[in-house]
């Protein structure tokens, strides 16, 4: 395969008083999907932008297969990129557009053309290739937008939030196929997203930034299970916030001691993070710690909704058929089956 | 609602065409106008062989196309580039430029004409081409706007980084992108351009340069259906002109109209 490793050495990139990138390490295997996961001016758009020679960086080095880019100009640099915003040149059809980076290369004109239409083919738009981009729904741009990226057999496949703009049907088809074409064409690809459950349904690993910088990097099911920090926790899955008292290491919650994951050495009033499906709610008639305020049906599962008597409200997640008997207003017994807990200081 | 749209509009554009075709339709016969030696009204070709045989007609005619024809290229070499670098790379001062181009309006000619001529080189002060840079400034209020309107619609910069994420350096970036998505704004600039500097009187009689309009306006002293003559001449050939870049622009949205 042609696509290599890409390496972000200490990226550093400033706008005026506003620190974009602050010492961003990142490193994409060969063939390997990545998602930069944060929210909003996080420094994302910059670190793809600067990876693809459209945005200069202060400082660091950008290597792609050992050799360094970092100085080379973005029609140099063979990535593919896909754009948040409809990108297509709007004076020329799908094909047109598909074929405009091979007419670049200088592949003679059938040759491109047939290559153009394999593309097409490939995103499901053979019957469309003669329309304008004004002719195509949202959905349909972003695709040709793909196979115009792709088109050139990128090093690096680059993709700016390519699903953002499109209606949430179309988002969950799109990225499945996004994900199918770049295992089978082993590209590596790195993919900003603010949307972290699209992050974590396609990604081999997923990066999340915070103020410029990486606040963890792994696979979705180490950075759900096992969240780095509580900004990595709160961003990545639904997290309950449980007021707790900490002392020492050991935080009391549901009158169990946990252990607690970040001690810090701080003692007092804590917010305990606990994702839904680690609390468990069972009938105790009388002698509960909260009380249910609802039961939402999900199919295999069921949201419940709970509220202790201070007034702290906890969502639980549980399997349907163990939890239909607890209606509203029935007392239940909250615990949680950790052995170990992440806290925030409040 | 409807059906008070319904009459509106072609009232208004039966008030916009009498408007505009009524003086035309008395100015076309008034020109064809002449007298017998008795004295009695005739309608003849006389005026426009009139016009033929004034030797200056085709040097000021020539004259002033030549000068218009500069001020296009002005326009191409100065102002497309300066907007769509605008859009490109300097959003934040577009909204300062939209304002600053509003002046040649707003300053009376005079104060303007004098003033552009000051920071004009002695040289080029004593020649006719001073013309073509003031009316490349006095219609730049609409070239502007059309040159940004045209541009609003089209995310170009999004699409210059397409085109060199591509593999297209600049130059190719320009030419395969930016001037083909700009091509019927620009064919509009350059129009108004030309037809504005056919025309221009004021400012050209004002610095005693002798150009077509002007010389219109002097032989209308001595022969006034020639001179009338001479407006329905000129009104035509813009209008004609006008066709030919409407015909050259629906064929340009024709070919963007195909479907499969
Ligand atoms: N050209 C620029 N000029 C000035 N500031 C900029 C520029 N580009 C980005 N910034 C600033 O840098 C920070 C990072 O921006 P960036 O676009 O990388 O964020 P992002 O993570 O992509 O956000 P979003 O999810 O909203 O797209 C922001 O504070 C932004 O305002
Ligand atoms: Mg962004």
């Amino acid at each position: 395969m042609k696509s290599g490793t890409l390496e972000l050495i200490g990226i550093s990139r400033r706008f005026g008083q506003t620190i974009a990138l602050d010492n961003l390490n990142l490193t994409i295997g060969a063939g390997e999907l990545v998602a930069l996961l944060g929210p909003s001016g996080c420094g994302k758009t910059t670190a793809l932008r600067i990876v693809a020679g459209l945005e200069s960086s202060d400082a660091g080095v950008v290597k792609l297969k050992d050799r360094d880019v970092t100085n080379l100009s973005a029609h140099l640099r063979n990535m593919g990129m896909v754009f948040q915003s409809y990108s297509l040149f709007p004076n020329l059809s799908a094909v047109e557009n598909v074929e405009f980076g091979l007419k670049m290369r200088k592949v003679e004109k059938g040759n491109r053309r047939k290559q153009a239409l394999e593309l097409l083919e490939l995103v499901g738009l053979t019957t469309q290739s003669k329309r304008f981009p004004h002719q195509l729904s949202g959905g349909q741009q972003q695709r040709v937008a793909l196979a115009r990226a792709l088109a050139i057999q990128p090093e690096v496949l680059l993709l700016d939030e390519p699903l953002s703009a499109l209606d949430a049907q179309v988002r969950t088809n799109l990225r499945e196929e996004i994900r199918r074409l770049q295992l089978s064409l082993g590209t590596t690809t790195l993919f900003v997203t603010h949307d972290q459950e699209e992050a974590m349904a396609i990604s081999d690993r997923v990066g999340v930034m915070s103020n410029g910088h990486l606040e963890q990097i792994d696979t979705p099911d180490v950075l759900y299970n096992n969240p780095a920090s509580t900004f990595v926790a709160n961003f990545v899955g639904t997290m309950n916030h449980i007021p707790a008292e900490q002392q020492g290491d050991l935080v009391s919650i549901f009158g169990k001691s946990i252990r607690v994951k970040n001690p810090n050495g701080i003692s007092g009033s804590v917010s305990v993070l606990v994702r839904p499906e680690s609390i468990e709610v069972s009938r105790a008639a009388g002698s509960g710690n909260a009380k249910v305020i609802t039961r939402s049906f999900l199919g295999a599962s069921s949201q419940i909704i709970c509220q202790t008597p201070e007034g702290a409200v906890i969502q639980a997640l549980m399997p349907s058929n163990g939890s239909g008997d607890l209606h509203p207003g029935e007392d239940v017994a909250l615990s949680v089956m950790l052995s170990e807990v992440l806290v925030a200081h409040v | 609602m409807k059906k008070s749209l319904s009459i509106a509009l072609p009232s208004t554009l039966a008030i916009a065409a009498l408007f505009i075709f009524l003086p035309f339709g008395s100015s076309a016969e008034f020109s064809f106008r002449s007298y017998s030696p008795e004295g009695k009204l005739m309608h003849s070709f006389a005026p426009y062989q009139w016009i033929l045989q004034q030797p200056e007609f085709m040097s000021h005619l020539l004259l002033s196309f030549k000068l218009s024809l500069i001020a296009v290229a002005f326009t191409a070499i100065l102002v497309v580039p300066s907007v769509a670098w605008l859009h490109l790379k300097a959003q934040s001062f577009r909204s300062i430029i939209e304002v600053v181009t509003i002046l040649p309006l707003v300053i009376p000619v005079v104060a303007l004409s004098i003033g552009v001529q000051a920071a004009f080189p002695d040289w080029l002060q004593s020649t006719e081409y001073e013309l073509p840079l003031m009316y490349v400034i006095l219609s730049l209020p609409f070239t502007f706007r059309i040159l940004d309107n045209g541009l609003q619609a089209i995310p170009l910069k999004t699409i210059s980084e397409a085109s060199r994420g591509l593999g297209a350096n600049w130059p190719k970036t320009i030419i395969f992108v930016i001037a083909p998505v700009m091509r019927s704004a620009v064919a509009g600039a350059f129009f108004l351009t030309f037809a504005l500097s056919l025309g221009e009187f004021t400012l050209t009689s004002l610095l005693h340069w002798d150009t077509f309009p002007t010389w219109v306006t002097s032989v209308s002293q001595q022969n006034i259906i020639g001179a009338i003559a001479l407006s329905v001449f000129s009104l035509t050939v813009a209008f004609v002109v006008l066709l030919l870049v409407g015909l050259f622009s629906s064929q340009t949205k024709k070919r963007t109209e195909v479907a499969e």
